[in-house]
């Protein structure tokens, strides 16, 4: 008997908390409203050229006064995440590519210079390779072209020195 | 595979590796001068160029990882002792405009990829001279492949050498690096001999610097 009755009013009170919550929703414009945010995670991301990820890569991240503060691998999409120190906007990342030796690069990440936006777009904005062939053909090019005019020039003063 | 990032070898080793590239490069150019006008290999070096810079664009997968064409032997085949400022050009394009390798390290990766280069052109020029009567076609393929596989070979080693400077928990990755190149050494031998055994059926007048 009393143990039904004690279920009944806990019944009743989970009923009138729903609707205490519901009734609350509609009201909350009058009560203050608190917005605070934390950044909880830094995530970077290291890809050979030509977009392959480098996976399993050694991450070592220093602080702004080349400390080290923490190390870690990247994922299999390339992908490394590390929660900000507090009080540190600025962080020096290495990638070494412990399968490619040799392979290395680093990047400093400033927080306090970074929006939302920004972050993304520091992600993948890389000249696309098919660009970046031509440009080194026509660099090429270039050098030949002015290799060729050099020696050009040069026979030509020699065969007005010979007349 | 075989570009060398920058940061990574020690300040000596990269020193020296930038007195060897500019001696060697000066001796290539005062050499090319001395027998005669530059001006007629300069579009054949440019084509071996483009090719050298272009090469390191093609991956092929290997394990865990992916290692890319050199050509440094055929480029040496083909250009004789030019082939090292060729090279030197190539890496550095390849440095700024796909991040292989590095500005710093540029010497060190020069003579990694540019002496094999030279090595890969001796060895096509002295098998040639000890191999007078066989027929063209057949020498120049055989001695193309073996000189372009060699020339992957050493140029792996040297970087296995370079890296080797920085000390033994490098030792594994070294072994790696061996390990992987093995099929490129059998493909660039391959390419190589194909290329000049065409080259010497069609225009054998374009081999060699």
């Amino acid at each position: 008997m009393k143990i039904r009755k004690v279920i009944v009013l806990f019944a009743a009170l989970m009923l009138l908390s729903c609707l205490c919550l519901s009734i609350s929703v509609s009201v909350v414009s009058a009560h203050r409203l608190h917005v605070v945010h934390k950044i909880s995670e830094i995530e970077i991301e290291a890809y050979f050229g030509g977009g392959s990820p480098c996976r399993d890569a050694n991450v070592t991240v220093y602080d702004n006064e080349g400390n080290l503060y923490l190390e870690g691998n990247t994922d299999e999409e390339g992908k490394f995440r590390f929660p900000p120190k507090m009080g540190i906007n600025e962080y020096r990342v290495v990638v070494d590519a412990v399968h490619m030796p040799g392979h290395r690069a680093e990047a400093v990440i400033n927080l306090s210079q970074e929006t939302a936006g920004g972050a993304a777009g520091v992600m993948g904005t890389e000249m696309p390779l098919y660009m970046r062939v031509i440009a080194g053909f026509g660099y090429l090019t270039g050098l030949a072209g002015a290799a060729l005019a050099y020696t050009g020039w040069k026979l030509k003063k020699k065969y007005e020195n010979e007349k | 595979m075989v570009h060398i990032s920058d940061g990574i070898l020690s300040l000596p080793v990269l020193a020296a590796g930038w007195a060897i590239t500019a001696v060697l490069i000066a001796v290539a150019l005062w050499w090319s001068k001395r027998k005669g006008s530059i001006a007629e290999e300069i579009p054949k070096l440019s084509v071996m160029t483009a090719a050298f810079f272009v090469a390191s664009l093609v991956h092929i997968a290997v394990g865990p990882t992916s290692v890319h064409l050199i050509l440094c032997g055929l480029v040496g085949i083909m250009l004789g002792i030019l082939a090292y400022p060729a090279i030197f050009i190539g890496l550095l394009l390849q440095a700024f405009l796909f991040g292989h390798g590095g500005v710093t390290v540029l010497g060190v990766n020069t003579v990694d990829m540019g002496i094999p280069a030279l090595v890969a052109y001796g060895i096509f020029k002295a098998g040639n001279k000890l191999t007078p009567s066989k027929s063209m076609t057949s020498k120049a393929s055989i001695l193309g492949a073996l000189a372009g596989g060699i020339a992957v070979a050493l140029a792996v080693s040297l970087t296995a050498g370079m890296l080797y400077t920085l000390g033994e928990e490098y030792a594994w990755a070294i072994k790696a690096l061996i390990l992987y190149h093995i099929p490129i050494i059998v493909i660039e031998a391959i390419i190589a001999g194909s290329v000049v055994a065409f080259l010497a059926r069609v225009k054998p007048e374009l081999i060699g610097g």
